[in-house]
């Protein structure tokens, strides 16, 4: 055991000096703000090109008041919100009167001002647009697909225009129709408790950073710290394999103490990364709305918990793939699979976020691989999972872990001294199945 | 006196090949010890097997007293053909992570860091990164390594190996240091005469085989006198033809004859054809005998 925490702290120490550490630490959270910062920032405000499209109004309801429109739109502040409040680019609308053309002359002629880029769309508003029972359709043509800002502008400006008419035409006070088709508001709150001292504390009205922003936070914090510090094993390994490094040091320890010595190492360090991290969220989560109390003791036990079984766990593969491999190269090609194990739980996570309670939810937080990022994500919603299930995932992945590092710890034994060639999936599974 | 190392019928294969075949041999405690061979003979392979980082097939094998030589690991060790250095470390961490692993505090091992890194004559370069050391000094500084824990054992794979004469000396004079401090030693070598002057004994393996095995005056008593060193006036040319020559060893300026016959008889032929300015009788040097083990068809 001595041997094995000798080499923990050598590794632990390596690592944290290394230059993945330093950026894991510094730079990965200053992207991320930045990154989140920026997208914000640039939200509404990076498009300001102005977009004219024509429209032909074979309803003669719509031209005008949509015209009227689009100035209030146009020269509105930005301020507030709403379809009259302008985020972006300008919308300005022409209008263009058959005269005598065929729709299908005219449509020709715009998509050709389009593609002389005298035009960005052109709009066609049928005739029996106002009729609900027509169910004739608005036609939006351009050439811009993925502009989706000027469409989405007149399904909403020209809706309440086409609504307006029916009311108009039907005799009905929209305003009156409006007041009274209000919907009543639900508002979601938690449970009534009884305070200490008997009286009865009120509900707390749901904050959705609380109930889903605290708990994807805590899920993706397990996926960055185990992404970061697991696969750094296979690089020491590597290292080591092809300096001759490992042949003094299995000289002096066994390949099993050498293999535990790193991993615990990389247990440290994937600790260490968490508690900045945590730390640092934490901090930032009270700054902002007081949300430091919603990560429990309890969560925070279970969080590090999950984290030490995933390095063992991730950590053993790696350091097998490591072992097996004759260079860095041969390695990338065998991490795929073991990478694509700890990406899954990241395309399955948002239907747990859903209905954390469900079949699937319970099913996918009990595969091995899968638990210590969608239990825990679990673990974080409320009301959180029955206890035997906690426990079976602990005891699934616990089970997990023991196998895995035994059979890593064969095939580190093997692969450590194999030089030349990288060993292939066949002959790992027959060093695994010898005495 | 105790043998350091015994190895008792070891064999080991590589699938399938024989790598190792059924090899006895035994190390006496506090003597130098070569191990000569060509490449791929099984040199490493048995001291990998000594050291417990590769496991015999069968056979046993005994270090320091232990048939467990992982027991024993504490107390031997080890210095690999391919010099293993971390090159982000520095030189101080480097030494003391493999000096911890052998045991022993902190304290001891900072001094013998301190007096090791004096005698390779590298002082001050202990918070140098290893990356910034030259090929001899990263391979003296792998010396100090194995040295610095005090082994009872310790066993070196090709230690002098690219080695300026000058290092080469400071390493040699570190390992007969490291002999009066009542370790013993075990080197491989590809340089014979190192392995003749430096070594009590001597082994050789061939093909996986154990072929010579005792002191250097033993082993040359088994091929007998039967060579000459020759300086004429014709050089080499001069032995061309001449019924009672085994096979010439040329070194340009002398001739290392093996003879078939009488020295004196070939001395007086040798003198017609020439002006004989050396002439001696002598036994085979390692160097010859070597060849005629690992290249039996071109001294028939």
């Amino acid at each position: 055991m001595r041997k094995t925490l000798i080499v923990a702290q050598s590794e632990f120490a390596t690592l944290v000096r290394s230059e993945a550490f330093i950026v894991s630490v510094i730079l990965m959270p200053v992207v991320m703000a930045s990154s989140f910062l920026l997208v914000r920032a640039t939200k509404d405000t990076t498009d300001y090109k102005d977009r004219t499209f024509a429209f032909v109004d074979y309803s003669g309801v719509i031209a005008e008041p949509l015209k009227a429109v689009s100035d209030m739109y146009n020269s509105s502040t930005g301020q507030g919100a709403g379809p009259l409040v302008r985020k972006g680019a300008r919308f300005i609308p022409t209008e263009v009167k058959p005269d005598g053309r065929s729709p299908d002359q005219l449509r020709l002629e715009l998509s050709e001002r389009i593609r002389r880029q005298e035009l960005f769309a052109f709009v066609e508003f049928p005739k029996e647009v106002v009729d609900p029972a027509s169910g004739a359709a608005i036609k939006y043509y351009s050439d811009h697909p993925s502009y989706s800002a000027l469409p989405q502008w007149l399904r909403a400006t020209v809706n309440a225009i086409v609504l307006n008419e029916r009311f108009r035409q039907a005799s009905v006070d929209r305003a009156l129709v409006v007041k009274l088709t209000k919907p009543a508001p639900i508002e979601e709150l938690g449970l009534v408790e009884r305070a200490r001292t008997g009286e009865l504390k009120e509900a707390q009205q749901v904050d959705a950073a609380r109930a889903y922003g605290i708990p994807v936070a805590v899920l993706m914090l397990m996926y960055i710290t185990v992404m970061s510090s697991a696969p750094q094993l296979l690089n020491s390994v590597i290292e080591e394999k092809m300096s001759r490094i490992s042949e003094v040091l299995i000289a002096s320890i066994t390949p099993f103490q050498l293999m535990m010595g790193k991993l615990m190492g990389g247990v440290g360090v994937s600790t260490l990364l968490a508690a900045i991290y945590i730390s640092g969220a934490l901090a930032v989560a009270q700054y902002w709305g007081g949300y430091a109390s919603a990560v429990t003791p309890a969560i925070l036990l279970w969080f590090f918990l999950f984290l030490v079984m995933s390095i063992f766990m991730f950590g053993s593969l790696f350091v097998a793939i490591g072992a097996a491999c004759n260079d860095l190269k041969d390695s990338q090609s065998m991490m795929t699979p073991v990478m694509v194990i700890v990406m899954l739980p990241m395309f399955t996570w948002a239907s747990v976020l859903r209905a954390p309670d469900g079949t699937m939810a319970t099913v996918l937080s009990l595969i091995p691989t899968a638990a210590p990022f969608l239990m825990m994500l679990r673990i974080s919603l409320q009301p959180g999972p029955p206890p035997w299930q906690i426990a079976a995932s602990v005891l699934v992945m616990a089970t997990t872990v023991v196998v895995i590092v035994w059979a890593a710890g064969k095939i580190f034994r093997t692969g450590l001294l194999m030089q030349g060639k990288s060993a292939t999936v066949g002959e790992m599974l027959r060093w695994v199945r010898e005495k | 006196m105790p043998d350091a190392i015994a190895l008792r019928g070891v064999t080991k294969r590589f699938n399938g090949t024989v790598a190792v075949d059924n090899l006895s041999l035994a190390v006496p405690a506090g003597s130098i010890y070569g191990f000569i061979g060509p490449n791929g003979s099984g040199k490493t392979t048995t001291l990998r097997m000594i050291m417990h980082i590769l496991l015999p097939d069968c056979g046993e094998i005994e270090v320091l007293g232990s048939s467990d030589t992982r027991a024993a690991r504490d107390r031997v060790s080890y210095l690999p053909e391919e010099r293993g250095l971390y090159k982000k470390m520095t030189i101080r961490r480097l030494l003391r992570y493999y000096a911890r692993l052998k045991g022993g505090t902190r304290a001891q091992i900072d001094v013998a860091i301190e007096e090791w890194m004096q005698r390779m004559e590298l002082p001050g370069l202990l918070d140098r990164h290893v990356e910034t050391l030259s090929k001899g000094m990263s391979q003296k500084v792998q010396f100090v390594a194995a040295v610095v824990s005090n082994p009872r054992l310790l066993i070196l794979d090709e230690p002098f190996s690219g080695l300026d004469p000058v290092n080469a000396q400071v390493l040699k004079d570190a390992v007969l240091e490291i002999r009066r401090r009542g370790a013993t030693v075990v080197f491989s070598t590809h340089d014979m005469s190192t392995a003749e002057k430096m070594c009590d004994r001597i082994f050789m393996i061939f093909r996986g085989r154990k072929v010579l095995d005792g002191s250097l005056e033993s082993i040359q008593d088994q091929y007998g006198a039967d060579t000459v060193r020759v300086r004429t006036s014709q050089g080499v040319a001069a032995l061309s033809g001449m019924p009672d020559v085994e096979s010439v060893n040329d070194f340009g300026q002398m001739q290392e004859v093996r003879l078939k016959g009488d020295p004196q008889g070939f001395l007086a032929r040798l003198t017609e054809r020439g002006a004989v300015y050396h002439f001696e009788v002598t036994r085979p040097s390692l160097q010859d005998i070597f060849v005629r083990i690992a290249r039996p068809d071109t001294h028939a």
